[in-house]
């Protein structure tokens, strides 16, 4: 692979996303790939390699990678990192860019449009006000309306980017 | 006020040119300097003996030396010794000071201590009743304190058997070998050293020189031995050092990656890191080695109260005003490098004593 | 002869020994305060009391350190121990060595060659301590900074010298003999060569940046110098998108290249749109500020690219680099559009050490030597600063200068520094001390070897290896030993044995085991040398001959020999003694030598053990 075919910028994108900003310090000590929990179920997944990736500036790569989807944010990672590099949340702000560039799995798309759409992953229901009414909880409304205004979203919300594609 | 002065009336007070606070490698390079300049100066030591942390670590030789400085301690003890002049109160902590003119006074107060095994030299007279040492300048030679390496409790130091920091391993074979039957053995490196997230963004300079020392050491006791070397870079000590470090590699195993966790094994610790393709891998040793990174003095705050200080670069101290430091105090540094310290430091002192003459203590050095 | 009395001084270690039945043991009087010829005191003399010091001074004394050399035991063992170190110590006093009263003054002028802050600092401190000094720089301004030095300190430096420097025209040290107290320098200047002689001699050249070697194979044009780059100007200028520096790869970089060349790295990361790529095998922050230098550099952006031995590798374009990365190990390849190599400070040696008739090869001279701390070199009285001994530009420095001095100071203040007695007639002018001396203490002149007057440490090698006797530092002689292990040997008990110990090593460890309360054969008597290198194979082949079952040489490790070739010299003669008594039928084993440190007491234990185990049985 070629660096100068590389985006030198892809490593500042990610570090200008919330959560992104300690993607640059990662001098790859690898205490992250040994504390990985995924790591030790799926072995493609290596959280140092990612960063590695993304430093090079590989965007295509690292957008379009399934593993990044991977990474549960259990903060393993963060916890023994010895220069704050927040592994966890920068695979958070690289998973955001990678829905914005329409990489994200069907599952999570669809999960975003439901959210979009009624303001909530879940339904709420009588069900759920009776268990709230049970603990002593005030009710919460069943109409999604409320949630989108919230939220900031049109009552009629467009479908994420790329879900075309 | 009143009860304070009081007191001060009945303190014993001695005038000194240079007052050394710390019997250490640093704090008698210090002393052997001035003297050495023809300047006395009262060397204090809280502790019982002189030589400090350093007088515990191990020869490192095979049968070449290795240049790690330790034996500097017996020649330091064994040059002050020669030197009629030099004197050093043991068990003599200083807890206050106040400016006079351009010297200092500064209190010091005699510690209870454990007899230790080895027999006192002649240099060393432990304090009895408080003292009031009035001089032109201070060193302060006070060390460094070693990481605690519970708090990287990941890596399972106080939790884990087989788990030991450096300083215990020198130890160990400073008197006389390799704790129990170990065959395996690992090193982790950056041990509370270049670690932001521990507030230690600096490289403790000297853990690659004596781990890899300890490592080839190791292995020259115990031939069947293996030694796995975790670590992120090999800081450089100069010419022969690069001679042995091309050994080293060809006789240890070199890993680049920092072990995430260490926990107990069956037959001992067992380390999980990174391996070569990038999952993790678990290894079980019989002894973890942790080298621990060095950090400012315990007394570095209280210190810097005392004197008026600014703290210096990492929480470490920086002189001022007449007080000088010396070795580790200052910075992370070799037992050579603190030796050479304190001669800058000695000089300074002798410098600060020349430009300020109106001090009592300060004629005393010109007479 | 002079008949030594013993005067007896308390000590730690000393309790219940009987000073009367002692000197009556080994046939000495005890001291009564009368007039004294000789004296063997039972303390060092920085421990004697002041009225026994003067009354002592100028008369033959053999002060022991009787507590180091006892040990442990029941009353009855240490007080025949005692017997036969006294023994020793009094036949030794018995050939009435004085002490060297009437040494030469050494000169008290001091040469400081160079140039930058090393040079600076020396002469500043050197003045202030009363010495006079010559400065002798290469160039015409004494504010001129050697290579990575900070300039404002060095002017600081440079304008405020204190009074008592001499500055030279710019000079060059063309030649240089002689030792501690007495060095004869040829300086070069425009009024053509001169000889001028100086007590202490400090070199201490600036340093200037050296790029450290391209990788084979690069176009020529692409490889520059750190220095060469101006990252403010250039980058922008020259449109570069990729620039490439490489630190530690052509050869072993220094913390201190490196922290320079991130600093360049992090100046031009910060210029639109350029990409910096750093290739280096170790990142080298063991400075203060380094790992935050590092930090820094990554956190602008800077790619960070560790490389193996033999990478990159350059594409036949001469332009494209390429190399594994370590944690993808997939290959990588960049043309960068701007390459900087980065860069060391070195210095040139002069030429004259390059004579091996009057100097040690370098690494005999200057040895990475852990007891070689502030510039001191095997030669006393010759220093090596800054840029020529690799300390990183900065205060290690001024710390390494003010060492010097200090050791200077106190080398040229006399007092410490023996003169070896050098018996003209009887030597043979065959020139063996000149050669095998490490401090380069006799020197040849006019047809006789003449010692410097501040430079002895007493190693005794010149002893050891004079084949006419005519030359040891003052109590140090074959003669003078022997005398005393004859007496200590007829005083020891059965099976005798001998261990001479090094004063940097085996004599410490011992000492502290003696006082520990060790239990040592009754028949080991101790024989404290300076140095290892005093034994030689004549002293091993006397003690034996002497009735000694066994000879013990304890020394430095390599490498650590204050010396330099003390430890190794010895190790040599007992090989060779442990030959010769092969050759006679004897036993090779009744000698041995053991390298250890001052700190590895129990190694020298275990040996004594062994030793007593092999040889102290009956055949």
């Amino acid at each position: 692979m070629r660096l100068n075919d590389c985006d030198p910028g892809f490593k500042q994108e990610i570090a200008r996303q919330p959560g992104g900003e300690g993607i640059k310090t990662c001098f790859a000590c690898a205490a992250c790939t040994a504390r990985c929990p995924v790591g030790s179920l799926k072995p493609e997944y290596d959280p140092r390699r990612l960063i590695r990736l993304a430093l090079l500036g590989r965007r295509q790569e690292v957008l379009s990678s399934p593993l990044i989807w991977l990474c549960c944010s259990c903060q393993n990672c963060s916890e023994v990192c010895p220069q704050d590099v927040r592994c966890a949340e920068v695979l958070t702000a690289i998973k955001n860019l990678a829905a914005k560039a329409g990489h994200a799995p069907p599952s999570g798309s669809a999960m975003a449009r439901q959210l979009a759409s009624h303001g909530r992953l879940l339904e709420v229901g009588e069900f759920e006000n009776d268990k709230r009414a049970e603990l002593g909880l005030p009710p919460v409304s069943e109409e999604p309306g409320d949630y989108q205004a919230l939220l900031g979203l049109q009552p009629e919300a467009p479908r994420p980017a790329g879900e075309e594609a | 006020m009143g009860g304070c002065l009081e007191e001060i009336i009945f303190l014993s007070a001695l005038d000194t040119p240079v007052l050394i606070i710390g019997g250490g490698v640093a704090g008698l390079a210090a002393a052997l300097e001035l003297d050495r300049r023809g300047l006395p100066s009262l060397l204090v030591e809280k502790g019982p003996r002189l030589g400090g942390q350093a007088r515990g670590f191990c020869c490192k030789a095979l049968e070449a030396c290795a240049r790690c400085g330790a034996c500097r301690v017996g020649d330091l003890l064994q040059q002050a010794a020669q030197r009629p002049a030099l004197g050093a109160l043991t068990q003599a902590l200083a807890v206050n000071a106040q400016r006079q003119g351009a010297g200092w006074e500064v209190t010091l107060i005699p510690q209870e201590s454990r007899q230790p095994d080895t027999p006192a030299l002649a240099l060393e007279r432990p304090l009895r009743e408080r003292l009031l040492a009035r001089t032109g300048a201070v060193i302060l030679a006070v060390g460094h304190q070693v990481f605690e390496a519970r708090k990287k409790s990941r890596l399972g130091y106080g939790r884990v058997p087989g788990v030991m920091t450096a300083g215990e391993l020198e130890e160990a074979l400073a008197k006389g070998g390799l704790p129990g039957q170990a065959r395996r053995l690992a090193f982790i490196q950056c041990v509370g050293s270049r670690d932001q997230a521990l507030g230690r963004l600096y490289c403790s300079r000297v853990c690659c020189g004596f781990a890899l020392r300890l490592a080839r050491l190791a292995r020259h006791l115990e031939p069947a031995s293996q030694v796995t070397f975790f670590h992120m870079d090999v800081q450089d000590y100069g010419q022969a050092w690069r001679a042995d470090l091309s050994e080293m590699r060809a006789d240890l195993r070199f890993i680049r990656a920092i072990p995430g966790e260490v926990r107990p094994g069956v037959g001992g610790p067992l380390a999980v890191f990174a391996g070569p393709d990038g999952q993790p891998q678990e290894e079980e040793f019989d002894l973890v080695v942790l080298a621990t990174g060095l950090e400012p003095p315990v007394a570095a705050p209280a210190l810097c109260e005392m004197f008026g200080l600014a703290p210096g670069p990492h929480g470490f101290l920086a002189g001022g005003g007449g007080v000088l430091v010396a070795g580790t105090a200052g910075g992370p540094r070799s037992i050579t490098e603190s030796i050479e310290h304190a001669a800058q430091a000695a000089a300074q002192a002798a410098e600060y004593l020349l430009a300020a003459p109106a001090s009592p203590a300060g004629e005393v050095a010109h007479a | 002869m002079p008949k030594p009395v013993l005067c007896w001084t308390p000590a730690p270690g000393l309790e219940g020994l009987e000073p009367l039945a002692l000197a009556r043991a080994v046939g000495l009087e005890l001291d009564q305060g009368g007039a004294l010829e000789a004296a063997v005191v039972t303390v060092p003399e920085a421990l004697a009391p002041d009225r026994l010091r003067a009354r002592l001074l100028g008369r033959p004394v053999q002060w022991l350190d009787l507590a180091a050399e006892l040990g442990g035991g029941g009353d009855g063992h240490r007080h025949k121990r005692a017997a036969a170190a006294l023994s020793r110590a009094a036949g030794r006093a018995s050939l009435g060595t004085l002490p060297a009263v009437y040494a030469p003054q050494p000169n008290q002028r001091v040469l400081v060659a160079g140039q930058g802050l090393s040079a600076l600092a020396a002469a500043r401190q050197a003045a202030l301590l009363g010495h006079p000094v010559l400065l002798a720089l290469r160039g015409d301004d004494p504010a001129a900074a050697g290579a990575g030095e900070d300039t404002s300190q060095v002017a600081e430096l440079a304008a405020g010298l204190p009074e008592g420097i001499e500055l030279a025209p710019p000079t060059e040290l063309t030649n240089l003999t002689g030792a501690g107290g007495s060095f004869s320098a040829w300086l070069k200047g425009p009024q053509g060569a001169l000889r001028q002689r100086f007590g202490a001699v400090v070199l201490a050249p600036g340093g200037a940046w050296e790029m450290e070697p391209a990788p084979a194979g690069l176009a020529p044009d692409l490889a520059r110098p750190l220095s060469a780059c101006d990252p403010a100007s250039l980058a922008t200028a020259q449109g570069w998108r990729q620039v490439a520096i490489l630190a530690g790869v052509g050869q072993p970089a220094t913390a201190q290249g490196f922290a320079r060349a991130l600093t360049t790295a992090l100046a031009l990361q910060d210029r639109p749109g350029v990409q910096v790529t750093l290739l280096f095998r170790e990142a080298l922050v063991a400075t203060p500020e380094g790992e935050r230098l590092y930090r820094q550099a990554r956190q602008a952006g800077v790619l960070m690219a560790r490389l193996a031995d033999g990478e990159p590798r350059v594409a036949d374009d001469g332009r494209t680099l390429a190399w594994q990365d370590q944690v993808l190990a997939e290959d990588l390849e960049l043309a960068p559009d701007a390459l900087f190599l980065a860069e060391e400070i070195t210095a040139p040696w002069p030429g004259f050490l390059q004579n091996n008739l009057l100097w040690p090869p370098l690494a005999r001279l200057l040895p990475e030597h852990a007891r070689l701390d502030g510039g001191r070199t095997a030669r006393a009285g010759f220093y090596v600063l800054g840029a020529l001994r690799g300390t990183p530009a900065g205060d290690d420095r001024l710390a390494e200068a003010a060492g010097a001095v200090h050791d200077l100071h106190d080398l040229l203040g006399g007092g410490a520094t023996p003169l070896p007695a050098v018996r003209h007639l009887t030597c043979a002018r065959c020139l063996t001390c000149v050669r095998v001396c490490p401090h380069g203490v006799p020197e040849h002149l006019e047809d006789h070897i003449q010692p410097a007057p501040a430079a002895c440490l007493a190693c005794g090698i010149c002893a050891a290896e004079c084949p006419a006797h005519a030359i040891a530092p003052p109590g140090w002689s074959t003669a003078e030993l022997v005398e005393g292990l004859a007496r200590g040997l007829k005083a020891a008990p059965s099976p005798a044995m001998v261990l001479m110990a090094c004063g940097q090593s085996a004599m410490p460890a011992f000492a502290q085991l003696s006082r520990q309360g060790h239990v040592w054969p009754a028949g080991l008597l101790a024989l404290p040398l300076n140095c290892a290198g005093r034994v030689g194979l004549e002293l091993i082949l006397r003690v034996l001959s002497l009735g000694a079952e066994g000879v013990l040489v304890a020394g430095c490790h390599d490498g650590m020999c204050r010396s330099i070739t003390g430890n190794l010299r010895a190790r040599l003669a007992v090989g060779q003694a442990a030959q010769t008594l092969k050759d006679l039928g004897l036993r090779p084993e009744a000698v041995s030598f053991l390298h250890m440190a001052n700190n590895q007491p129990q190694a020298l234990a275990k040996a004594v053990e062994a030793m007593y185990a092999r040889l102290g049985a009956p055949e």
